[in-house]
């Protein structure tokens, strides 16, 4: 039996699942990466544990091998995990604590300064963990949240970003540094993702004898309760025993500038709180020292990475504004000039802060967050990582509206549920229930793939969102019950993937050929406009009806369509717009058209536009409805129609 | 005198014959020779490519490798079939094995091959870039008069597909129609689907695509819808009433191909541009 003392999980998980379904009590699969559960850390945050906090009590002899299974079953191998006293066997559970306390995580060890005193490297070599608690309404909060633990890095803290919505409040106790940020929302409340949290600390908060923290507070001066949320927090957090390392930092609407004198004084005094939660303040000097890199070794360069620089831009700016109270909709239109090499999000950030506060967007980290989806110009794009010179030129109009597909709930931020419960419905996950595949030596089965079906299987997924994805179909906003090109993008590359049980892929296969499955999108050409994502969404989706085409055999009016049209072009090389609607309609498709007036305008539309009403006598055989205006009943053949058989009886001898 | 092979598309020579009857003098009288290719089949309406996209692929590039056998580009009036020739292009351009096969598939079977020197071309591309909006201009007997919608529908507007023109927010069209006399409306969804290749399977989500074109031209202020597609007219147009009703909103509006609006300017059939006016002016639908 071998007991793991900690684990994590490295970058470019690609999110299939197979930890889950093996050790769910560990892992837990979001939409960017495995994460390792709150509770069987020591740490109780919920992320990827770079930071490498320990499992907790017994855990890793009691789950150690079954951790090791789901490693191993990682196809990218990113799960990676420590054995207590390198992988020897521990001798009874009960020892397995003590040596889980022993191995101090490798990633929380900060490099020693060279030339610095011992008392500064004595701290740096202990436990370097600093939580960041962000409660954010509009992003704003999130987004410093991020830029702080990218600060904290240089004075050896492991920053974990952690959101106050779902936050585990009685592991608060157990912390040594905590930062929080957190906006104001409205007359002096809580933001959405703090409500909860607040609740629960006020009704049973935790001491927090052994807690330093600070708080960055973000408001509008305008509003009479000016961040009041931030002084809510500070009060409590003292008023429970905290420690308050540095005063709170109030922040107006142009928060940037008071947000980095707080992280240039808060941080590094929390960096001197030791392995025992002593603060020590007479290492602040050299620990500001530390983390400004005044080290004699560090060698010289400009290292700084490279920038795009684009020229000033004057465009007419135009973002939908949506007010939920007021159920009213409209367009802030201005003039203005920015960089070409702004992003989206940086132009909405600029005119939330110069223009209208209450402007509300997703915002990312700059790396392209599948949340932040904006249609700009026609275009459907992530906000965070597309530049303005990309989507319009000098002097030209820029159109920024909310992501189509899903409703509206303010401004530029739309509601993602509908899509999720699709998503959930579907269950685009792997299910290894009968698991297929390998045999590992204790016998349980491990699923397996080829190094080119991965590759293959990579390349066919390779789109920045499948959020995105949805958001490209036409049809989707007229079809409320239609799943969406999103979610049947990822059921057909679970069919695709060798894991896969028999049993999943059957039932993929029948759900994609449901009323709302993959039949429901109109026209794959509204996802082709979309670049590359949209041409492997559409190119997927048309493998799936191929593949439900040959499962089924051509049933229902889908396959008609496709059979009839096929062979209708077979048979004269020309479409016959009559034989496809007998064949695809039927009679009582035929008589409805009669009786609804499509017939009638099909019949009349010449001498609408002043032509001819009949053109041959064909047209006036029973029955006379066909996809256009008088059909013909019978197609002339195009010349030299065998080549076009020769072609269908080389390729696909169905038709 | 501009040569180019003349492909109708599905629809242009069966139920959408008012495309016809205005490609031929229109293109006389811009002194463009069109050049038939009578063995010219389907391509397949993307409805093949489901089943077997494989011969999708061979069907159009044996019809672009028929117009490259007498050195000529293919123009098309359909947007829909537009879009496909320029996908079998990419396709044939993404991968050399790929087209090779299919090379062989079609010298095969008919003795041609195509090698990517035949370009496909939209009428309207082929107009605004090749014709060029003052040989148009100075050609016009017949000002339109009247505000007309441009529709494109999707099957062209994507990088690759849309020529010189901009893939989101187009303006081809609309400068065309202010060269004939019209004024041009913008409105927002001249680029969305109309649902016209699942008309017969997706009917309700199809009308519902329909209805919100054609109340959106009308909003913005249109008393005539221009179509560049001929397969997505037909859906505008034939379909628009019942469309309304399953709707619930006002889709009553004239729509036309482009072909017909361009010929009616050009001064050919004055008698369907009265009638047109008058529906557009006085009837509505």
């Amino acid at each position: 039996m071998a007991i793991v003392a900690k684990v994590w999980i490295d970058e470019d998980c690609i999110t299939c699942d197979a930890c889950q379904d093996i050790c769910p009590e560990v892992f837990q699969v979001t939409d960017e990466s495995s994460q390792i559960l709150a509770a069987v850390r020591t740490d109780g945050v919920f992320d990827r544990n770079v930071g490498g906090s320990p499992l907790v009590g017994n855990l890793g002899a009691e789950l150690g091998d079954i951790i090791i299974e789901a490693a191993e079953a990682c196809p990218v191998e990113v799960i990676k995990f420590e054995l207590v006293a390198d992988g020897a066997e521990a001798p009874s559970a009960e020892a397995a604590p003590a040596a889980v306390e022993a191995v101090a995580p490798a990633a929380a060890v900060a490099p020693p300064a060279a030339g610095a005193s011992e008392a500064l490297n004595a701290v740096l070599a202990g436990d370097r963990s600093l939580n960041i608690l962000f409660g954010s309404q509009t992003g704003n909060a999130a987004g410093l949240a991020e830029k702080t633990a990218k600060l904290a890095a240089n004075y050896g803290l492991n920053a974990n970003v952690v959101d106050m919505d779902g936050f585990d409040l009685a592991s608060l106790a157990s912390m040594k540094r905590v930062m929080v940020i957190t906006s104001t929302w409205g007359e002096g409340e809580m933001p959405d993702n703090a409500d909860a949290l607040w609740n629960a600390i006020n009704a049973n908060g935790p001491a927090l004898g052994g807690v330093h923290f600070s708080v960055c507070a973000i408001g509008d001066s305008s509003y009479d309760e000016f961040c009041k949320a931030g002084h809510d927090w500070n009060g409590k957090l003292a008023g429970l025993g905290g420690t308050e390392a540095f005063p709170l930092q109030e922040c107006d609407v142009d928060f940037e500038p008071p947000w980095k004198q707080w992280v240039a004084e808060a941080l590094p005094l929390l960096a001197c709180v030791d392995e025992s939660g002593t603060l020590q303040v007479e290492l602040l000097d050299e620990m500001k020292a530390y983390g400004a890199g005044d080290d004699d070794d560090v060698a010289e360069g400009d290292y700084t990475p490279g920038s795009i620089v684009r020229d000033e831009l004057s465009l007419s700016l135009e973002v939908f504004r949506y007010c939920p109270e007021a159920a009213q909709s409209g367009w802030d239109t201005l003039t203005c000039s920015v960089p070409g090499h702004a992003t989206l999000q940086d132009l909405l950030t600029t005119m939330q802060r110069d223009v209208d506060g209450s402007l509300a967007f997703r915002r990312g980290s700059g790396a392209g967050t599948p949340t932040t989806g904006v249609r700009a110009n026609g275009r459907i794009v992530l906000a965070d990582a597309v530049m303005v010179g990309d989507v319009v030129a000098d002097g030209g109009r820029l159109r920024i509206e909310p992501l189509p597909g899903h409703p509206v709930v303010r401004d530029l931020v739309v509601d993602t549920a509908r899509y999720e419960s699709h998503r959930s419905r579907a269950e685009p996950w792997i299910r290894t229930d009968p698991r297929e595949g390998e045999r590992l030596p204790s016998g349980s089965a491990m699923g397996t793939m080829d190094a080119a079906t991965a590759t293959a299987l990579h390349q066919a997924s390779d789109v920045l969102s499948f959020q995105l994805v949805q958001a490209m179909s036409d049809t989707l906003p007229h079809d409320p019950h239609y799943e969406g090109p999103g979610v049947h993008f990822q059921q057909w590359l679970r069919v695709l993937d060798p894991r896969t049980s028999e049993k999943q892929r059957r039932q993929i296969m029948d759900s994609l050929q449901e009323r709302d499955g993959v039949w429901s999108e109109a026209d794959h050409a509204s996802l082709m406009r979309y670049g590359e994502d949209g041409r492997l969404a559409a190119r997927a989706l048309n493998e799936a009806r191929g593949a439900l085409l040959n499962h089924n055999r051509y049933a229902g009016k889908s396959g008609r369509l496709v059979k009839w049209y096929g062979r209708s072009v077979k048979w004269s090389g020309n479409v016959n717009e009559t034989t496809l609607y007998r064949q695809v309609l039927g009679p009582l498709g035929l008589v409805s058209n009669v009786f609804s007036g499509v017939s009638a305008r099909m019949a009349l539309a010449f001498t609408r536009n002043g032509g001819p009403p009949i053109r041959g006598l064909q047209a006036l055989l029973v029955p006379p409805a066909g996809l256009g205006r008088i059909p013909k009943m019978f197609n002339g053949k195009v010349d030299d129609y065998h080549e076009v058989v020769s072609l269908f009886n080389e390729i696909d001898q169905r038709f | 005198m501009a040569k180019i092979a003349y492909y109708p598309g599905n629809v242009a020579r069966a139920g959408a014959y008012e495309v016809e009857d205005c490609i031929q003098p229109l293109c006389k009288a811009l002194n463009i020779e069109l050049v038939e290719l009578p063995r010219a089949s389907s391509d397949g309406g993307n409805v093949i490519k489901q089943a077997t996209p494989k011969l999708q692929d061979a069907l159009v590039a044996r019809n672009m490798a028929l117009a490259e056998a007498k050195g000529l580009d293919i123009m098309t009036t359909c947007a829909s079939s537009h879009g496909i020739m320029c996908n079998t292009a990419d396709n044939m351009k993404r991968d050399p094995v790929y087209a090779s096969n299919l090379n062989n598939l079609i010298a095969r079977t008919s003795g041609v091959e195509y090698t990517g020197e035949t370009q496909p071309r939209h009428l309207l591309h082929y107009l605004v870039e090749e014709i060029g909006l003052d040989t148009i201009r100075d050609a016009v007997k017949n000002p339109l008069k009247m505000n007309i919608a441009a529709y494109y529908g999707p099957d062209m507007q994507r990088e690759g597909a849309c020529s010189g023109d901009d893939p989101f927010m187009p303006t081809y069209m609309e400068q065309l129609i202010e060269a004939l006399g019209g004024t041009p409306v913008d409105y927002e969804s001249k680029c969305q689907s109309v649902g016209s290749t699942s008309m017969l399977t997706l009917e309700d989500a199809s009308l519902a695509m329909t209805a919100a074109v054609l109340s959106d031209a009308i909003d913005s202020g249109a008393e005539l819808v221009v179509s560049a597609c001929t397969v997505s007219h037909i859906n505008l147009d034939s379909y628009q009433s019942k469309a309304g009703r399953v709707a619930g909103k006002n889709t009553a509006v004239p729509v036309c191909h482009l072909a017909e609006v361009v010929a009616f300017a050009l001064g050919y059939f004055p008698d369907r541009l009265a009638q047109l006016r008058t529906r557009a002016r006085l009837i509505g639908s």
